[in-house]
């Protein structure tokens, strides 16, 4: 068993079949690719083939899953059946700031790991709150109210047997001058962290001074380049940075960015880092492609590094 | 048929099912460079679909709803300039669908949020001028079954509930001056025939939206229904499609896309069976003059679709 396994966190939007059982007449419509990216079967055997074992799912995917498969328990044993298992679902905290909406935020949190349950993953990687712009600048009883909020869901997802993981946008509310405050004010043994390597770097993080100081807290990765490290607030505290108007992306795979990934990658051996690592496509315009270009630098450059 | 004022709905660009270089749908610099397309296309008028969607989560630049126009442009009025620089003088319409607000077992949730949410559309509507709200009165049966697996038993209280929520947003929509029209999904409660029984629980300034694909899925005749009803039609969208529901599948969770077997449902106009040129034919004996609009739903390439629908249209007689 390698020390790291490797999943795609979901950026597929809706796939709106199960299986495709007329592929070729589907096709035959009107000759476009449509059909290669309409069903999950076809999907989940992309990224199996690719070696991608796992799938970190979105909430804003249950809408479309649930009612094509009835339950997560059937798209979990659809994946798995097709060598792909979900790890867990990503769940944002909305107003876990807000000292009055401590039972609502607790409430959905709650619900978010019950469904991961469900679905057999074991990683709820959490958004602390909303984004910056219309929330912050938060004062310390704000951040602190927030790692309530985070110890309480912690607390119930570690006894469910998930593990939640912090995750950090550049965008949000918790940000550069309040990130690693929060983190120390979150309980070790409930609260973990996942670091999204670009989401960290863009807000201002060195990746691998932060990796270095919080290996011990560190669950699990988004792994995602970037060329656009250490933002201003101008841009990090602007209203809806994260899809930019002139199609600038944040975002690349891994290698076609500027981060030192093989750096991290000596960290993880340094440490012994084991568990899953998710990849993330958000802002591609090919997510296929994508995951292709990902698996070729990961076995060229990264694995030989630490695997 | 005068084809300069029909209207095409922006509901040809896939917001929210998968495909190759869709990621681009979600940015303003897209947007802004398909206007004058349309318009090149022969489009001097649009319909907006109204997605509360893209007010949560930071993507505001897709512009279908009020905060999105807001956080881009500043207000209505701002929009419309920037269309009018792109050679769009009106939006004609916008249109609105429930369906993202039943999602869970509280209809409390769903008659309030979504009642709420139309409410927005029908106030953006006006600002921008449009004629009509066309409004599909419930969500899919399906979408509704997967959370109300006692549809059938609380059909009857939905409905009236349906009926209150509607004649409010009606009586609203007479003091702005827009038509409310209701579509006729073949997915909703209302499907078909049905609406017109729906339609005859609310105020008689409502309408009716004679989508032609729709009614056609459901297994109706749009010339006989027209025929039957044209003093009842508040708008009309010009869709096509091969597909006639063989029984069930507008009662399944995603209606658009059968299960059994996978089919484009909604086809480029011109393209299916449809017959359109029939329809506007009708449409000119009969002396309808109201909005007129083009739909490319699901079409696989937008760009395409514009020009297909362009080329049908030049085929009509004038």
């Amino acid at each position: 068993m390698p020390n790291i396994r490797y999943a795609n966190m979901c950026h597929w939007k809706a796939i709106p079949y199960r299986q495709i059982p007329n592929f070729r007449d589907f096709y035959y419509e009107d000759k476009t690719n449509t059909a290669y990216y309409s069903d999950w079967d076809s999907i989940l055997k992309y990224q199996a083939a690719l070696g991608f074992e796992g799938i970190e799912i979105a909430p804003w995917d249950l809408a479309d899953i649930l009612p094509l498969f009835g339950s997560p328990e059937a798209f979990a044993d659809f994946a798995r059946e097709r060598g792909v298992e979900v790890i867990g679902m990503f769940h944002g905290a909305h107003a876990s700031h807000a000292a009055d909406h401590f039972d609502e935020a607790v409430r959905a949190g709650r619900e978010a790991v019950d469904t991961i349950v469900r679905f057999g993953g074991t990683h709820m990687n959490t958004c602390p709150t909303q984004n910056y712009f219309g929330t912050g600048p938060l004062s310390r009883e704000e951040v602190q109210h927030c790692a309530r909020v985070m110890n309480e869901i912690g607390r119930y997802a570690t006894d469910h047997g998930v593990k939640i993981g912090l995750h950090n946008e550049f965008f949000c509310a918790i940000n550069l001058p309040n990130h690693r405050e929060l983190i120390e004010l979150t309980d070790p043994a409930l609260v973990h962290y996942c670091i999204d390597t670009a989401q960290i770097s863009i807000m201002g993080e060195d990746l691998l001074t932060f990796y270095s100081d919080y290996h011990d807290r560190i669950s699990t990765f988004h792994l995602k380049d970037t060329a656009s490290a250490r933002q201003p607030d101008s841009v990090r505290y602007a209203q809806d940075p994260e899809i930019t108007d002139d199609g600038t992306r944040w975002f690349w795979e891994p290698g076609l960015g500027e981060l030192d990934l093989p750096g991290l990658y000596r960290l993880l051996k340094e440490h012994g880092f084991q568990g899953w690592m998710s990849i993330e496509y958000d802002g591609s315009p090919d997510l296929l492609g994508s995951m292709a270009l990902t698996r070729y630098h990961l076995d060229k450059v990264l694995r030989p590094i630490y695997d | 048929m005068d084809t300069a004022a029909i209207a095409i709905s922006l509901d040809l660009i896939n917001r929210h099912y998968q495909e190759p270089n869709r990621n681009r749908f979600e940015s303003r610099y897209f947007w802004e460079e398909l206007y004058p397309l349309v318009a090149a296309a022969g489009f001097a008028a649009i319909e907006l679909p109204y997605e509360p969607v893209w007010q949560f989560g930071g993507r505001s630049g897709v512009p279908f709803n009020r905060y999105c126009v807001n956080a881009k442009y500043g207000d209505a009025a701002g929009y419309r300039r920037v269309l009018a620089e792109s050679g769009i003088d009106r939006v004609r319409g916008v249109c609105f669908d429930p369906n993202l607000f039943m999602r869970n077992a509280s209809l409390d949730f769903y008659f309030g949020a979504g009642g709420h949410f139309a409410g927005e559309a029908l106030a953006h509507a006006a600002d921008l001028g449009a004629d009509y709200l066309a409004i599909s009165p419930t969500p899919g049966y399906g979408r509704i079954a997967q959370y109300h697996p006692d549809l059938e038993a609380q059909r009857s209280a939905f409905t009236d509930r349906t009926v209150t929520w509607l004649t409010g947003l009606a009586e609203r929509a007479e003091g702005l001056g827009v038509t409310l029209a209701l579509r006729p999904d073949y997915w909703g409660l209302f499907g078909g025939e049905r609406i017109l029984q729906l339609a005859d629980a609310l105020p008689s300034s409502v309408r009716i939206d004679l989508d032609t694909a729709h009614l056609f899925v459901a297994g109706i005749d749009p010339a006989a229904f027209l025929d039957a009803h044209v003093g009842r039609i508040g708008c009309v969208h010009l869709t096509d499609t091969d597909f006639v529901d063989p029984g069930e599948v507008w009662k399944s969770p995603n209606p658009e896309f059968p299960r059994e077997r996978a089919t484009q449902v909604f086809r480029d106009p011109g393209t299916g069976s449809v017959d359109l040129a029939g329809i506007t034919a009708r449409l000119d004996a009969l002396g309808y003059d109201g909005p007129i609009t083009c739909s490319a739903r699901q079409t696989r390439d937008p760009f395409r679709a514009l020009l297909r629908i362009r080329h049908l249209l030049d085929q009509l007689p004038r």
